[in-house]
């Protein structure tokens, strides 16, 4: 088994620096997963992984063997496209048989393997068909069909499921979670959403602007946000990022104190990070609360959202049971949970102190 | 639709096509009727007397031994004419796809300075009418020493036709999704592999579409072959034909006999391969 470690890698495209010197090391047999918003450079990583891009600077390795100068074909490595790049004019088999037949894998051999990843992905009735004769979830099973024949060091995947409904998306999402426990092959896997993230991975690295984030658990980085991007982007709804300021050692929102513990040396000009299911609503006047307005009240099926405005323009939302009843400019205050609150510095975006545990 | 809007359409349709089709229908008509046959009045569109005299002239000689002085009987040429015709189509046709397939797929796939430019010029050049370098090209043949040479026909065959068909395969390559290639390096293929059992494959329909088109043009004809050539063995059909027109008279049953003959190859090659050249212009309509 294989682990991927990439050290000072670079990419630019003219003058566009899409990667800027990121290392990242994809321990052997996990699942990681690129997640970032469009544009942050996590397909660009992938590709050169994969050898379909060549790097402006810095090295790749698979294990102790350097692969940043070989050629896709040689690097051992098989990828599923987020179109699924089948061959249209071969058959099923044929797509899934490729890369062994290119390599020289006699005929006998071939079809059994063919054969018996088929069998895994229940897809041994489509065998001789041409793609265009598939449905998007079907030609998905080919896809990685394709990917699993070889035995490949380390699976690529390129949003593979972006293609498909919400309800074949949840199907594969299990699927392809429990084909990596079974296979236990390294798996760079890239999205752009966060649920896939979450639910699929053993690590998220988190990319924005060709800069690694953070690299966490899912449960680290939806936790524990190592800075202003990585909060905001993580989580649905996204977490509350409040203007506050530090004066005498005592936060303040919005005029309101809080006691929160702070570290030594916090600066004066603050970002609080609080999730809306760690905020509840209270009465104006109590205690550690931010009094506001109710700005919007909307309704996702068993909890209710409460936007309040506690200050021109800045608004906090409160995930809260459906029961609870709210009507617009309602005077009310919200209660940010001590225990879950992330402190940010605005001017570098990295957090300060967190009280989560 | 209602039956008598259909019936007008059809009408109409079946008139337009018995217009288009009727200088074929004619041919064939005169081509199958004896001399006296020809002239008569009122005419005939279909022959009392059927006889295939014409075509068995043209392809099995006239059996008319030359006098002395007299050059050999024109019919006789026919084959030869025939063969001419196969060989600068076939030949010019190969050129012009190999180069145009080869450029298109560099054009599409590789970045280098002028590579948008390239097509439009290309289309640009094929919109040029071919009587304005034809002479040129005919000087520069005397200076090469080519003319009356089925090499030289076939040069200026590729000429025309390489630019049409470069950009209908740009088109089509456009439209052939990189990443099936992309998917096929990683599965280990070599360049050449995934072009020879990746890429063309799936652009074949834009290959026939581009040899159709190219051996129509070349096939079709007239006006390189009346200036390059001059030796009766040498002429494609197009001008041989001119040959039973001998400044009095006109032998008009050769003359349709030819030409039912020569429009069938392509008749038969356009029945076969008509689906192609339909998917490979409505490839290049999408995405070009």
């Amino acid at each position: 088994m294989t682990d991927v470690v990439v050290r000072g890698l670079s990419k630019s495209f003219g003058s566009n620096q899409v990667l800027k010197a990121l290392d990242l090391t994809v321990p052997s047999r996990q699942f990681v997963t690129l997640l970032g918003p469009s544009g942050c450079g996590k397909t660009t990583l992938l590709r050169l992984v994969a050898g379909l891009e060549t790097a402006t600077a810095g090295e790749i390795r698979f294990g102790d063997r350097r692969v940043d100068r070989l050629p896709p074909g040689e690097r051992n490595i098989a990828m599923v496209f987020q179109s699924y790049a089948l061959y249209p004019t071969m058959d099923v088999a044929r797509n899934i048989g490729y890369g062994l037949e290119v390599r020289g894998t006699p005929k006998a051999e071939r079809q059994e393997k063919i054969g018996a990843v088929a069998k895994v992905l229940e897809i041994g009735h489509l065998l001789l068909r041409k793609p265009k004769q598939l449905s998007g979830g079907q030609r998905q099973r080919v896809a990685l069909g394709r990917a699993m024949s070889r035995r490949p060091d380390i699976f690529l995947m390129d949003e593979p499921l972006s293609n498909l409904d919400a309800k074949l998306r949840a199907t594969m999402r299990g699927e392809l979670r429990r084909f990596h426990l079974d296979l236990g092959t390294t798996t760079v896997y890239v999205t752009h959403d966060q649920l896939e993230a979450m639910t699929m991975s053993d690590l998220v690295v988190v990319m924005n602007e060709g800069v690694v984030q953070q690299i966490g658990t899912p449960e680290e980085v939806y936790g524990r946000p190592a800075n202003l991007f990585v909060a905001g982007f993580i989580g649905t709804p996204p977490m509350n990022l409040i203007p506050a300021k530090v004066r005498d050692g005592v936060l303040t929102v919005a005029g309101a104190p809080l006691r929160v513990p702070l570290p030594p040396g916090a600066p004066a000009d603050v970002v609080v990070g609080v999730r809306p299911q760690d905020v509840t609503m209270a009465r104006p006047g109590d205690p550690d609360t931010i009094p506001g307005k109710v700005w919007m009240v909307e309704l996702i099926g068993s909890e209710r959202l409460i936007e309040v405005e506690i200050a021109p323009k800045v608004r906090v939302t409160a995930e809260v049971r459906a029961s609870h009843r709210a009507a617009l400019d309602d005077v009310v205050a919200v209660r940010p949970d001590p225990a879950h609150l992330h402190i940010f510095d605005p001017a570098t975006g990295a957090v300060v102190s967190t009280t989560a545990p | 639709m209602r039956p008598w809007v259909a019936a007008i359409l059809y009408a109409v349709l079946g008139a337009i096509t018995f217009v288009v089709c009727f200088p074929l229908l004619w041919a064939i008509s005169t081509s199958l009727k004896p001399k006296d046959e020809i002239f008569r009045w009122p005419p005939t569109l279909i022959p009392e007397n059927v006889t295939f005299e014409s075509y068995r002239q043209l392809l099995f000689g006239s059996g008319v031994a030359s006098a002395p002085g007299a050059g050999t009987p024109p019919s006789d040429f026919f084959l030869q004419w025939f063969a001419n015709s196969v060989i600068v189509s076939v030949g010019s046709t190969a050129i012009s796809i190999t180069v145009a397939t080869l450029a298109a797929y560099s054009l599409t796939r590789f970045r280098f300075w002028g590579q948008r430019a390239v097509p439009y010029v290309a289309i640009l050049g094929y919109m040029v009418p071919s009587v304005i370098f034809v002479f040129p090209m005919f000087l520069t043949m005397v200076a090469l020493d080519l003319t009356d040479t089925l090499l030289s026909l076939i040069l200026g065959y590729v000429c025309i036709t390489l630019p049409f068909c470069l950009w209908l395969m740009w088109a089509f390559f456009r439209g052939v999704p990189i990443e099936i290639e992309e998917a096929a390096l990683v599965d280990g293929a070599s360049r050449l592999q995934v072009f020879r059992q990746i890429v063309l494959p799936v652009a074949m329909p834009g290959i026939i579409a581009a040899s159709i088109f190219s051996l129509i043009v070349s096939w079709n004809d007239y006006l390189f072959g009346r200036v390059f050539m001059n030796s009766m063995e040498n002429l494609p059909l197009t001008v041989g034909v001119m040959h039973f027109f001998d400044g009095t008279h006109v032998d008009w049953g050769l003359m349709m006999a030819s030409s039912v003959l020569m429009t069938l190859p392509m008749a038969i090659l356009f029945g076969f391969m008509q689906r192609h050249l339909v998917a490979g212009f409505g490839a290049g309509a999408v995405k070009g």
